[in-house]
């Protein structure tokens, strides 16, 4: 690192050119010239500005008002404080939901990354045929718009038409005949796991294997020569090679299965019952099936701490092992 | 369609901001033509009564253009609520009628109790005034009424030896149906959550989704008469192959029928239409009878559907609305509407408009005992989450009756209350 961030300011200076004469002879037109960089960002930043700090500064807002359909359609909303926070804080319901969200993110995220590390050592070990087909069918997964393979899982399982079921019941599973997997929570919950899985495991393989190749051959040659198995050279070698790589991969699908909203909204809408209910399908439960914004606005407002909260303790976590073995 | 981090934080958000920005209005032309906006449901018209409506309508009335946009009943509350709070609603809404009570609290409808009289409110059905009505004051406008019948095929009947005519209770309906249900033929095509037949059947039984006592409702559905009316569903449902976690728009259930293996299916009499229109040659093999009640006497108990037009708010034009209202729900339209899209109109002076029509009299029959859902502005949230159809599924699927009964009623508790 150090001689990437020596060497780079060396060829500019070269470069540098007087400061341009028209600038210099006229101060309006200097001025002019000086405000382009800013005048030229400036959409980019309306835009964000608009898009997404408005709303969130509005969501904000909202948690703290009472707003239902009335304030939404006539307007005036009033403070109430930290009202909404304290009756979503003391529903069952509420708690039930956070720690199903957990469940749900732990489980999603200790199967992606495990597949997916097992997916890039062994595109490693494959020859070109065998990589190229199987970094082909991890590109192809991963390009499938959302909501089309949501509908297709979902027709996957379908209780009357799903292949699932026939491919169950012509093993000779007769239970299975037109067994309605949406109905029974854990199944549901677990078929959404699959989906979830399956669609992420292409771009931690892809990202996790093209930092594997990163990783200078004659580490693993001398690990051999000191009589390392496989388990050990992974841990040893591999695993604090990369250690970045994997930190960037987790959080980013630790972000990816906690906003996992679209998946189980087209296919189970948060049932049977609240069986996958996570945080934000609660959110929008509360906030378009009741009317109330206030308190939907809040759930998202805890969703986001309590998403922060994971990764600091993470990150934190991360930063504090690399700092004991520097 | 991509959501970005805190999905749900970013949808209230995009309903919130609608109230913030407001296109003008560009209905009032140059001309002194004034557009106005409609949104109707989808089947609620066809499109040759469309085109023949609006071509009357623009003729007579020479200063108004008529902009009819047709909704999609999946997802309509949002779509209702998002267009009440913009500064750019329609002028005239169709919503259905267990809706109006909801978005008449909020304050987004116009109060049209002073138009009631021009507008024929003497004789409206009161299946559709009721609901449309809030506080006293009638924010719903009826349009038309329907109720489920069951449709059912002639020729599977005649061959099965059964006359439909004959059928009057609940136990020769069972024993028809069990006929009927023998080789590739399902008796009936029920699916697992067609909840407005159960509601149907939990009333036959004294039952009611939901009682009100000192101002706060709560679900019934564990009650012994509700229970009573799920074990009747249950029984009829297994007599066909309707999917047990499914309603009965997904596989829809005209297409199913269509495919001619189905003796009958629980629909509004309008369901024919889509069925022959999918299968022409069930064209004359369709015909109705009200769904039977417990006992000879009474027909089953039906939920009155239907729709009332509304008057937002923030509509740019009311007058013109009015005016629109007034020739959708007078005597000429209403009458080729019934005939048209086997409907109920919506005044009982124009009953005799679809005396003629089969399924028209069907429906009929079962209207005299109609029944409302709740009526109350938390009932809305009862039908956007829907505990109802996954305690049918579960039922259905082999779970315990009482112990899911009581967990949605809880759910539906919960659901009715949390608005207010």
């Amino acid at each position: 690192m150090p001689v990437v961030a020596e060497r780079t300011p060396a060829p500019r200076t070269p470069r540098q050119r007087p400061a341009p004469r028209p600038a210099a002879r006229k101060d309006p037109a200097g001025r002019a010239h000086s405000l382009w960089p800013y005048a030229l960002i400036a959409p980019a930043i309306g835009g964000m500005l608009y898009l997404l700090v408005y709303p969130l500064v509005r969501a904000v807002l909202i948690s703290f008002q009472d707003f239902r359909l009335r304030q939404l359609i006539a307007g005036h909303a009033e403070f109430v404080g930290f009202r909404n926070y304290r009756t979503l804080l003391a529903d069952p319901r509420f708690w039930e939901v956070v720690r199903r969200t957990f469940l749900f993110m732990a489980i999603n995220v200790v199967l992606i990354m495990v597949i997916a590390t097992l997916v890039a050592l062994m595109v490693e070990r494959l020859r070109r045929v065998g990589r190229t087909v199987v970094l082909c069918s991890l590109v192809l997964a991963w390009a499938m718009p959302v909501v089309a393979a949501t509908t297709v899982f979902q027709w996957l399982f379908h209780s009357e038409f799903g292949i699932v079921n026939w491919a169950l019941t012509s093993i000779g599973l007769d239970s299975f005949e037109r067994y309605p997997w949406f109905a029974n929570g854990t199944a549901a919950f677990a078929i959404l796991v699959t989906l979830i899985v399956w669609q992420s495991v292409p771009f931690a393989a892809i990202t996790l294997y093209s930092a594997l190749t990163t990783v200078p051959l004659e580490l693993y040659e001398s690990a051999r020569l000191d009589g390392a198995g496989a388990g050990r050279i992974f841990r040893s070698v591999t695993f604090p090679m990369l250690r970045p790589i994997f930190l960037l991969v987790f959080s980013l699908e630790v972000i990816w299965t906690f906003k996992a909203f679209v998946q189980i909204w087209v296919m189970t809408r948060g049932g049977p019952g609240d069986a996958t209910t996570i945080l934000p399908v609660y959110a929008v439960q509360t906030a378009l099936s009741s009317q109330r914004y206030d308190l939907g606005s809040a759930a998202s407002m805890i969703t986001v701490v309590l998403m922060s909260g994971v990764l600091v303790l993470y990150f934190r976590q991360m930063y504090r092992q690399e700092d004991e073995t520097r | 369609m991509k959501y970005r981090l805190l999905a749900g934080g970013s949808v209230l958000v995009l309903t919130a901001a609608l109230s913030a920005c407001s296109p003008p209005s560009d209905s009032a032309g140059g001309d002194g033509r004034t557009t106005v906006d409609v949104w109707l449901m989808r089947d609620s018209v066809s499109d040759t009564f469309q085109k023949e409506f609006t071509a009357d309508f623009e003729k007579r009335h020479p200063k108004i253009d008529v902009k009819i946009q047709i909704q999609e009943w999946d997802g309509i509350g949002q779509k209702i609520t998002a267009a009440l709070a913009s500064n750019d609603a329609p002028d005239v809404i169709e919503a259905g009628n267990t809706q109006v009570a909801q978005f008449a609290e909020s304050g987004g409808l116009l109060d049209l109790s002073d138009r009631t009289d021009e507008l024929n409110g003497e004789d409206w059905l009161s299946g559709l005034a009721e609901p449309g009505a809030y506080e006293g004051k009638q924010y719903g406008i009826p349009y038309y009424a329907a109720n489920r019948v069951v449709i059912h095929r002639t020729d599977l009947f005649e061959k099965a030896g059964i006359d439909a005519k004959a059928i009057k209770t609940r136990e020769q309906w069972i024993d028809a149906t069990a006929k009927l249900n023998k080789g590739g033929t399902q008796g009936i095509y029920l699916p697992g959550q067609l909840w407005y037949a159960l509601a149907g059947f939990i009333w036959d039984e004294g039952g009611d989704l939901a009682t009100e006592s000192g101002g706060k409702w709560s679900g019934a559905l564990d009650t012994p008469e509700a229970l009573r009316g799920m074990a009747f569903y249950e029984e009829l449902q297994a007599l066909g192959k309707g999917p047990k976690d499914s309603d009965e728009d997904d596989p829809p259930q005209a297409e199913v029928m269509a495919q001619g293996q189905v003796a009958q299916v629980i629909s509004t009499p309008g369901g024919a239409n889509v069925i022959v229109e999918k299968n022409p040659e069930l064209k004359g093999k369709l015909a109705f009878f009200p769904i039977p009640g417990k006992t000879a006497g009474t027909p089953g108990s039906v939920f009155t559907g239907g729709s009332d037009l509304v008057v937002p708010a923030a509509a740019a034009h009311p007058e013109e609305a009015v005016t629109f209202i007034k020739e959708l729900t007078g005597d000429e339209w209403q009458k080729k509407l019934a005939v048209a899209m086997s409907y109920v109109p919506n005044r009982t002076s124009l009953a005799s408009a679809v005396a003629g029509d089969p399924g028209a009299a069907a429906m009929a029959v079962g209207a005299a005992n109609g029944h409302a859902t709740p009526n109350t502005p938390g009932w809305a949230a009862v039908e956007a989450e829907n505990p109802i159809k996954d305690y049918m599924t579960a039922v259905l699927t082999g779970g315990d009756p009482a112990k899911e009964a009581a967990q949605a009623s809880q759910d539906i508790t919960r659901a009715m209350n949390a608005g207010s």
